[in-house]
């Protein structure tokens, strides 16, 4: 397997969000994590590359163990894409991609530009490489934000609730360009509460509560036959909530 | 005549000036190097570095331009030999070494934590991620606070009248003695050019500040 979750725990003073959580992705696998709010899901995704340090458990990225000694060069292998984006706010979109690339892996400028220019057609925004980020909708920036991730050739990308802080007409784009991701071979670890990208693009859903993962299983299973009442009444809500908007 | 007087002596008051002007020049460039540093270590130092630069601050900041002014010539000049020139620029290096931390340490706490987030996230070190991504933010909102700096180190740079540096407002005083000429008329002068300067280079400034601005952040836009 590619990335391998042993046991990780998370407490705050004495607040314990993540009780021992495990969790594997094969290469090219797509898993979506969803559960109501404050299970740990966004806890879990920063511990797996220490942008929040566990309490205790390992993390394996192909075998290697990520620690604080290795972190910097095992971050460039698992990229990471923000609920709000965080696009480099004084550099345009083609810089904001080139980045990475020309500080990290050694590209001169020129070179990086050209990888970036093309992880920005791949998620359509060849239009845009001179806008800076404020200048962008907020669906175009996780676009950005996602061929920032794409540049650095990682092994795995985590989603942090891509879509959340979108309005429901820009979650669409970002949605489709996941989905192509997803049918590419991307590996990628989402938190988010599309349904719809789960069904379609997802491998698997593991289901999130309180701090432990309450269930996993292929998409349609978890969908239509929930083993677990509390992962019944979640997608329920979910459900009602996507039929009142 | 007082205008004979003023046109006759413009030499000696340009003179002056340019004295001024290469003090406070000094005084800005010892202020931005060592405020910039300073504020680093308060930022990000080790809690000693952040106790250490935030007692300089105070201390610095505490003391009038003018009683450091005379504790560097008179003071340090008891335990070894010291110009008035370069007393002058240690006193209000001093001085704008501790403001300008304090410009500095706020533009570089108001880049937004996610930055440093997203930064670190694609593999950065914290060294890394305070060059590329933090100060080319933070450098650009500089300009605005640093103007009030330059103005008012400008200015104090007349102090360094009291330990004979010979600097503008020295001039207009000799210009006065060797020719009766009239106080009000000469000084008058004096605060003319200090007020030209002092206007050119905020419009120097305020065209940086233009020039650094990122596209879609302009003042004023936005929220």
């Amino acid at each position: 397997m590619l990335l391998d979750v042993r046991d990780i725990h998370k407490a705050y003073k004495d607040v314990e969000v993540l009780k021992g959580v495990s969790l594997t992705l094969e290469r090219s696998e797509t898993k979506v994590i969803m559960g109501p709010s404050g299970t740990g899901k966004s806890t879990l995704l920063r511990c797996i590359n220490r942008l929040t340090a566990p309490s205790s458990g390992e993390v394996y990225l192909d075998g290697t163990l990520i620690e604080e000694r290795n972190i910097n060069e095992m971050r460039q292998k698992i990229a990471f894409v923000f609920q709000d984006f965080n696009l480099f706010l004084h550099l345009n979109a083609l810089d904001n991609v080139a980045m990475g690339p020309m500080r990290l892996k050694g590209l001169k400028r020129a070179q990086a530009r050209e990888r970036a220019m093309q992880e920005l057609r791949r998620v359509g925004m060849q239009d845009h490489v001179e806008s800076y980020p404020a200048q962008l909708s907020g669906g175009q920036q996780q676009r950005v934000s996602i061929a920032r991730a794409l540049a650095m050739k990682p092994e795995v990308i985590l989603f942090d609730e891509p879509t959340s802080a979108l309005d429901p007409e820009l979650t669409g784009e970002v949605v489709s360009v996941m989905q192509n991701l997803a049918s590419e071979g991307v590996t990628m670890l989402v938190v988010s509460h599309e349904i719809g990208f789960a069904r379609r693009a997802a491998d698997a859903i593991v289901f999130m509560e309180g701090g432990y993962v309450v269930e996993e299983g292929p998409p349609a299973d978890i969908v239509s036959a929930p083993r677990e009442v509390r992962t019944r009444e979640f997608l329920q809500l979910i459900a009602a909530e996507g039929q009142v908007s | 005549m007082i205008f004979e007087i003023i046109i006759n002596h413009i030499p000696y008051l340009l003179g002056g000036l340019w004295v001024a002007i290469q003090l406070l020049a000094c005084v800005l460039v010892i202020g931005f190097v060592f405020g910039l540093l300073l504020a680093l270590a308060e930022v990000y130092g080790h809690w000693s570095l952040r106790w250490s630069g935030i007692a300089f601050e105070r201390v610095f900041r505490g003391i009038p331009e003018l009683v450091l002014i005379l504790m560097c010539f008179y003071g340090v000049g008891n335990w070894f030999p010291i110009d008035p020139f370069p007393a002058a620029v240690l006193a209000l290096g001093l001085r704008s070494t501790a403001y300008q931390s304090q410009i500095f340490r706020g533009v570089i706490q108001a880049v937004p934590t996610g930055q440093v987030a997203a930064a670190r996230a694609i593999g950065m070190s914290g060294v890394q991620a305070v060059c590329h991504v933090v100060l080319p933010q933070a450098l650009r909102q500089v300009p605005g606070p640093w103007s009030n700096e330059f103005s008012s180190e400008l200015k104090a740079t007349s102090l360094a009248y009291v330990i004979g540096v010979v600097e503008l407002t020295r001039q207009g005083k000799y210009i006065i003695s060797s020719t009766q000429g009239n106080i009000l008329i000469v000084f008058a002068v004096v605060a003319l050019l200090y007020f030209v300067v002092n206007w050119l280079g905020n419009r120097v400034i305020y065209r940086a500040e233009r020039a650094l601005e990122i596209p879609g952040l302009e003042r004023g836009e936005g929220d």
